[in-house]
């Protein structure tokens, strides 16, 4: 019995050979907890607080106020229209990219995933040389009556450049992963093409591609820099929802401001709910990296 | 020179596929960027120069980079303590944890932009306990920094984790067998192994915080030479309808990106090279 | 080096990798722990490398209680399965890892430790791969480079986690016969863990047969040919 207890006590004592001291564990452990407090959720937090800084019914009153609702509408449509858009390119772009072999496939991959290098302001400043009145492109449609820059089409055209990648990215590993057996088998079993896709390929990357559309959006509704310089920022017309944060913060309506922000903010935390729900339940059909 | 372009495929949708993914391309990307490099063609290489060669360009280009290397060190060093307490530890509160790095991501710069001054600022929550032993933070550098800090999280964090979860125990136990200690082996073995992906994600990192601007510029102050970084410098030039001067410093700003892509190419063909797979 | 395991038991949550188990090997010896998957083998072997802590029972090294000695004072040489080797570093900077990692004051000299590292090269018969990485190295030669790291340290014993396991069959003879020549040589006592009956009885002085956590048999490898202690160890040196 003395004996039993006395094991006890030493074992309690070894540690594995692979394992910090159990100070220096948890020392680590509180310096990422303290680390990601002050850096993230401190901010989070900040938003929603000085959103109800007035009460709820102030911060609710400020949404429904007309500019609000408006940049509201225009932030769900430009998403509604650019973020389809994009699914259907990095589709397209990772079975070209996965399904035949060509060469330059890897200069490809590196022009696909350019955008994430540069910077917003650059991007936007690049749609509106192209397309902006002064430039050949940008006048000739001015006088067909299609403005770009300054209207829709320009906050579009910004948005698909700053998400340029996220669906394909997502989709490539996955689909070069999964190889193109199945694929081949179903064409020796006769089905055509867009069948082969629909009922075999499309299910297999369901949720890589759910997780690409997911990142996509979020980056789509909060893009600011991008969207800054092309849209001119007219109230009730191409205004989105972070340029009207930005121009309520700037008229020191700082409820209305943050309110606005916290709609955004709660569509994050949406966001990584569910990325977090794909990654537990589906974690065998997403890119390696999102594994855990 | 026997290489076909495109090898025969049984495959459907080549046509289909390879013209979407074209033209999306050139629309959206190529041709924009190409609008910008024939617009600094046009310019002349001396016009670039005489925009860019002006105090406040340089002012606010070196600001851009120094910062944002100071606030890619700092995620360096945090980024890889977290995928390495994220991976390797079990503890309460760990899945909130790993989703919260996301959070910088998936949050609108904008709106980070505004939370991190409203924080900081000298009557914020931080702020103000700053400015009771004189720290001024928002509207200084500092704030730029924390700005630059918060956008780069995630990425050496998300690049680490996947290596540390295949680092396989048998060789932290073989060095613990040959004598070493628990820090000789992190530093020794561990690091070293770390080390390609942790750069990876550095350049990543730094590569985003150079042409950040929506978190940084309501923390910013944006007083020129002190705190005004260069993508506002571009949105200025824009406002005044100064469409050669912003296409200077976007070309320069371009340059630097490019160099940026370049080196994490660099960083992982070295990588791939030296280390290959056991 | 004489090793003596007292009564070692070992449980993992609920269940029991090796029930009390006790066995003595001689200095000097070159014993076989031969099994299925699953029998307790590894396990005993991690024990006695001290990478597993037993749930009761005693390790004596030369008589003295080693059971509370870190993995680092232990002083075995392991050579793990898929041989562990730093892929970062130079063959030459793996096997002199363990030198290096010394504490200063007793910390051989740059020249010393080279000089080492030559003669061990030399000793595995590889006196040329030095300066490469070990993704250069066929899996043979890995295996000796994994073996010529663990002696480096001047082990009290040397302990091989299925150091053949990985190889294809003509490779495996050769480095039979490598690690006979190698445990002649420096006298250590030596366990290996082997499923492969044929390997263990060719190879070993002393064959210790286990199975679900026991020992089944203890002996030299014709006597357990000739005289089988269990249905089990008959079965399995029979197969």
């Amino acid at each position: 019995m003395s004996d039993a207890t006395l094991q006890k006590g030493t074992t309690a004592r070894f540690r594995s050979a692979t394992e910090e001291s159990p100070l220096a564990r948890r020392a680590l452990i509180g310096v990422a907890f303290i680390g990601l407090a002050i850096l993230v959720f401190a901010p989070l937090i900040a938003v929603f607080a000085e959103a109800l800084a007035d009460g709820v019914s102030a911060a609710l009153r400020s949404l429904a106020n007309p500019d609000a609702l408006d940049a509201i509408r225009l932030t769900l449509t430009i998403a509604a229209i650019s973020v389809p858009l994009n699914a259907a390119f990095g589709i397209a772009a990772a079975w070209f990219i996965t399904k035949f072999d060509f060469r330059g496939k890897a200069f490809l991959i590196t022009l696909i995933d350019l955008p994430f290098s540069v910077s917003p302001v650059v991007a936007g400043l690049c749609i509106v040389l192209m397309f902006g009145t002064n430039s050949l492109i940008g006048g000739w449609l001015v006088a067909q009556g299609f403005p770009i820059v300054f209207a829709m089409p320009g906050i579009i055209l910004a948005t698909l450049f700053v998400t340029f990648p996220f669906v394909a990215r997502e989709l490539i590993p996955v689909m070069i992963e999964q190889g193109r057996a199945e694929e081949e088998a179903a064409l020796t079993l006769g089905a055509s093409g867009w069948r082969t896709f629909w009922t075999v390929t499309l299910p297999n990357i369901r949720w890589a591609l759910l997780y690409g559309v997911l990142l996509c959006n979020a980056r789509a509704m909060g893009e600011f820099g991008a969207v800054s310089v092309v849209s001119g920022k007219i109230r009730g017309q191409t205004a989105t929802m972070p340029t009207t944060i930005e121009m309520l913060y700037q008229e020191y309506l700082s409820v209305a401001a943050f309110s606005l922000a916290a709609v955004l903010a709660l569509l994050a935390l949406l966001t990584l709910l569910l990325k977090t729900a794909l990654e537990i339940r589906h974690a065998d059909q997403l890119a390696a990296t999102h594994r855990h | 020179m026997g290489r076909p372009l495109i090898h025969r495929s049984p495959m459907p949708g080549l046509g289909l596929s390879m013209g979407i993914t074209l033209t999306m391309l050139s629309l959206v990307v190529l041709l924009p960027i190409g609008a910008l490099l024939l617009k600094g063609a046009n310019y002349g290489l001396e016009g670039i120069w005489e925009t860019v060669n002006r105090e406040r360009v340089w002012a606010a280009l070196f600001l851009s980079f120094r910062l944002s290397l100071l606030a890619a060190l700092f995620n360096l060093v945090f980024g890889v303590l977290l995928a390495w307490v994220l991976v390797r530890y079990r503890f309460a509160g760990r899945r909130i944890l790993d989703a919260a790095i996301d959070l910088p991501f998936a949050l609108p710069t904008a709106v980070a932009g505004i939370a991190l001054t409203a924080l900081y600022a000298p009557n914020g929550t931080f702020g103000h306990i700053a400015a009771s032993i004189g720290w001024k933070i928002a509207y200084t550098q500092w704030g730029i920094f924390i700005a630059l800090v918060f956008v780069g999280l995630p990425f050496v964090a998300r690049t680490v984790q996947p290596v540390v979860e295949e680092i396989e125990r048998e060789v932290e136990e073989a060095s613990a067998t040959l004598g070493a200690s628990r820090l000789h082996t992190l530093r020794h073995v561990i690091l070293p192994m770390l080390a390609p992906a942790a750069l990876t994600g550095f350049a990543l990192a730094l590569a985003r915080a150079v042409g950040e601007y929506g978190s940084v510029i309501f923390i910013a102050g944006n007083i020129p030479l002190v705190t005004e970084i260069a993508p506002l410098l571009i949105i200025i030039q824009l406002e005044e309808f100064n469409y050669d001067a912003a296409a200077a410093i976007g070309i320069a700003m371009l340059l630097i990106s490019f160099a940026m892509l370049l080196a994490i190419n660099l960083i992982q063909i070295w990588s791939r090279r030296r280390i290959g797979h056991v | 080096m004489h090793i003596e395991i007292d009564e070692i038991s070992k449980q993992f949550g609920v269940t029991a990798a090796l029930h009390p188990v006790s066995l003595s090997i001689p200095s000097g010896a070159l014993v076989a722990l031969l099994g299925p998957s699953g029998s307790g083998k590894t396990t005993l072997l991690r024990i006695l490398g001290g990478l597993e802590f037993p749930t009761s029972g005693r390790v004596l090294f030369d008589g003295q209680d080693a059971t509370g000695l870190t993995v680092q004072e232990r002083r075995a040489g392991f050579v793990f399965q898929s041989y562990a080797l730093f892929r970062h570093m130079t063959v030459f900077d793996n096997i002199a890892y363990g030198l290096n990692a010394r504490p200063r004051a007793s910390r051989p000299t740059k020249a010393e430790i080279s000089r080492r590292v030559t003669k061990l090269l030399e000793l595995i018969q590889l006196p040329e791969v030095g300066g490469r990485f070990p993704s250069q190295l066929s899996g043979g030669q890995r295996q000796r480079v994994a073996l010529a790291r663990a002696l480096a340290i001047e082990p009290r014993m040397l302990l091989l986690d299925e150091p053949f396991g990985a190889l294809d069959a003509k490779v495996r003879k050769e480095l039979r016969q490598g690690l006979r020549d190698i445990h002649d040589e420096t006298g250590l006592t030596t366990v290996f863990v082997t499923h492969d009956q044929e390997e263990a009885m060719e190879l070993a002085d002393l064959v210790v047969v286990m199975s679900m956590g026991r020992i089944e048999q203890v002996g030299k490898p014709q006597d357990i040919r000739a005289r089988p202690a269990t249905d089990f160890v008959r079965d399995f040196v029979t197969a």
